[in-house]
């Protein structure tokens, strides 16, 4: 069943594709796929973090935040001098420390996850304003830069870093004991606590891996646009959680697939970039992404409901 | 159950092309496509940008696309949809970057692709473009510094010279109220019967209009006019001149021409605001962008005119 849930979601995106192909000579190009793999890549590294935290019955508002306050600490750290791996490695710790406290209020705190997000999400964003008296840091070296810019036989660096980041997690959410407990706890936390399973650590962890990806995409994002902006990321939350969604993950926890989070990001970008190349509307498109991704969750309910009779 | 899946977005993706009449992609008709890539279309500025652009692009038998990120401040999705637009072979991208810096990364993709750049509106930093090797053929927009002037020149007219004058600053460190500072100052320095006797930033906002000014009368009781960088800090302002009873005692001057602002001025407790013209700048935008493509020269700057607003012309 979890299986095909996943070739549910591939063959959306392939007949997506299929309909684009016939609308527009422009879609399938080898230049246009990159492109929209690239531009994909974001969302996708910000959504699988996202789809640890709704597997395990929660949700992470914060991560638009997050992806604002990593960057600032980023580029603030590159304009002061410090190497890229020190700064990057700074960028880092901040998502994960970030996550973490969402992570220890949300497990030790004993509070709903929403609130607890809401509350980070303007607290990160506040800090980020802070850090740079709401100005934009910009302009860094080539070097640097390269994370956006360079290509890796011919696939643009951020598909590469992200592919990475989804290798990693798929590992992680499967084959460790850490995967099962993800799934374990959003399955039924007070089970899993009577077995034995260490329910606060591993929901902190849950929501440290979150905000981990969550600076990952703030150095992609930061690299691509040459600058940190502590307005960067704003409603990134909204488009990760669709993404996870439209990959059929269950918001009620429990069940879910990142291979199938990685193919709702691409639905999302195909969809953006497939309405772009046809000239839709702006407005328009916000009511097509809107609509599909309300049909995707209706599919979901419906064929549970089918599967369970 | 696949098969649903597949009809459902099948069914999204038509519906959406059926909706699509009249845009059809780039490569059509042999007409020359442009792209105008706006901050955003929530806003009656670029709503009337666009029309103006609509309008020329009719006229001159372009092919218009028009697209904007869903908000102003969003430069990464303006990328995104420069980078789309790329792909479906435009001959010319007019742009109104919605961050003067970051957009530059999404010109060297047009760049690459040997697309035509129009900036429209706002400049994009001459350092970040110089350094990416970026170059506009053209600029097209309204010059703040000399709207700064003409409230300026308004205010030594209309006082005789002589005035004691409160001035309302944007968010420091922006440009677009910099230059309508400098303006405003520049103009009023050869008149020695007009004072500054304050001037600080009310942020462009309306309550910091209000807050900033009332404090201001408090320090200086005997100021006679006030010069507000945007209508919104001198609609604020003219709050707290009705707070402290001094309605029509106090001139007003403001800039962009809001509608409250026209109706503020029509009712007498306004002076006066400096209007800019975005459906002139839009038409502007592609009548260069056909140029460029024709292989003609356009100038490195095209200003649109700007007009002072009073009682006599608000409408």
């Amino acid at each position: 069943m979890k299986h095909a849930r996943e070739l549910g979601t591939l063959i959306g995106l392939a007949a997506l594709s299929l309909v684009l192909w016939i609308l527009t000579p422009h879609f399938l190009t080898i230049s246009n796929l990159l492109n929209v793999a690239e531009q994909t890549s974001i969302n996708a590294t910000v959504a699988v973090g996202m789809t640890f935290v709704i597997i395990s019955g929660g949700i992470d508002l914060s991560v638009g935040s997050i992806v604002a306050l990593a960057g600032v600490v980023l580029g603030l750290s590159l304009h002061a001098g410090q190497p890229l791996a020190v700064a990057g490695a700074l960028a880092l710790v901040t998502g994960c420390a970030s996550g973490g406290v969402n992570g220890v209020l949300v497990s030790y705190g004993g509070l709903p996850p929403f609130i607890v997000t809401l509350g980070t999400m303007s607290i990160a964003r506040g800090a980020a304003l802070l850090a740079t008296e709401g100005r934009p840091i910009s302009g860094f070296d080539a070097p640097f830069r390269a994370i956006a810019t360079a290509r890796i036989a011919f696939v643009p660096a951020p598909v590469v870093l992200t592919a990475c980041v989804y290798l990693a997690a798929q590992v992680m959410l499967t084959r460790t004991p850490f995967g099962r407990y993800v799934y374990a706890i959003g399955g039924n936390e007070e089970a899993a606590r009577l077995s034995g399973v260490a329910v606060r650590l591993h929901k902190t962890m849950i929501y440290a891996v979150s905000g981990l990806t969550s600076a990952i995409a703030a150095v992609i994002l930061t690299a691509r646009l040459n600058s940190a902006q502590p307005i960067a990321g704003m409603m990134y939350e909204l488009d990760a959680i669709a993404a996870t969604v439209i990959g059929g993950t269950s918001l009620l926890g429990g069940e879910g697939s990142l291979g199938g989070t990685v193919v709702g990001a691409l639905i999302m970008g195909v969809l953006r970039n497939g309405l772009n190349l046809l000239g839709v509307s702006s407005f328009l498109q916000q009511v097509v992404i809107g609509a599909v991704i309300v049909v995707a969750v209706l599919l979901d309910a419906v064929l549970k409901r089918r599967h369970r009779a | 159950m696949k098969k649903i899946a597949a009809f459902a977005l099948l069914a999204v993706a038509a519906a959406s092309s059926a909706c699509n009449r009249g845009a059809p992609p780039a490569s059509g008709g042999g007409r020359p496509t442009v792209a105008l890539v706006l901050k955003t279309l929530n806003h009656p500025y670029f709503v009337d940008m666009r029309r103006g652009a609509q309008e020329a692009a009719d006229r001159l038998g372009v092919v218009l696309q028009v697209q904007a990120a869903e908000r102003e401040i969003d430069v990464e999705k303006q990328m995104q949809i420069v980078e789309n637009m790329i792909q479906t072979g435009i001959q010319a991208l007019a742009i109104t970057p919605s961050g003067s810096r970051e957009i530059v990364s999404a010109l060297v993709k047009a760049r690459d692709a040997r697309v035509p750049i129009i900036v429209v509106d706002t400049r994009i930093d001459p350092t970040a473009a110089a350094a990416a090797g970026v170059r506009a053929e053209t600029f097209v927009g309204s010059d703040n510094y000399d709207g700064g002037k003409i409230a300026g020149d308004y205010l030594v007219k209309a006082t005789g010279g002589n005035a004691r004058v409160a001035v309302l600053e944007g968010i420091p460190g922006h440009e677009t109220g910099d230059s309508r500072l400098r303006g405003f100052r520049d103009a009023v320095k050869a008149s020695p019967g007009i004072a500054i006797v304050a001037s600080q930033p009310a942020n462009w906002e309306r309550d910091q209009g209000f807050n900033v000014f009332q404090n201001m009368l408090q320090a200086h009781p005997d100021i006679d006019a006030v010069f507000a960088c945007s209508d919104l800090m001198a609609l604020g302002a003219i709050e707290a001149i009705a707070a402290a009873g001094k309605t029509g005692a106090i001139r007003v001057v403001g800039f962009d021409a809001l509608d409250d602002a026209k109706k503020a001025i029509a009712a007498g407790t306004m002076a006066a605001s400096v209007a800019q013209f975005p459906a002139e700048m839009g038409r502007a935008a592609i009548e260069s962008a056909v140029k460029v493509i024709r292989g003609e020269k356009v100038p490195d700057d095209i200003k649109v005119r700007l007009e002072l607003i009073t009682r006599d012309n608000a409408r």
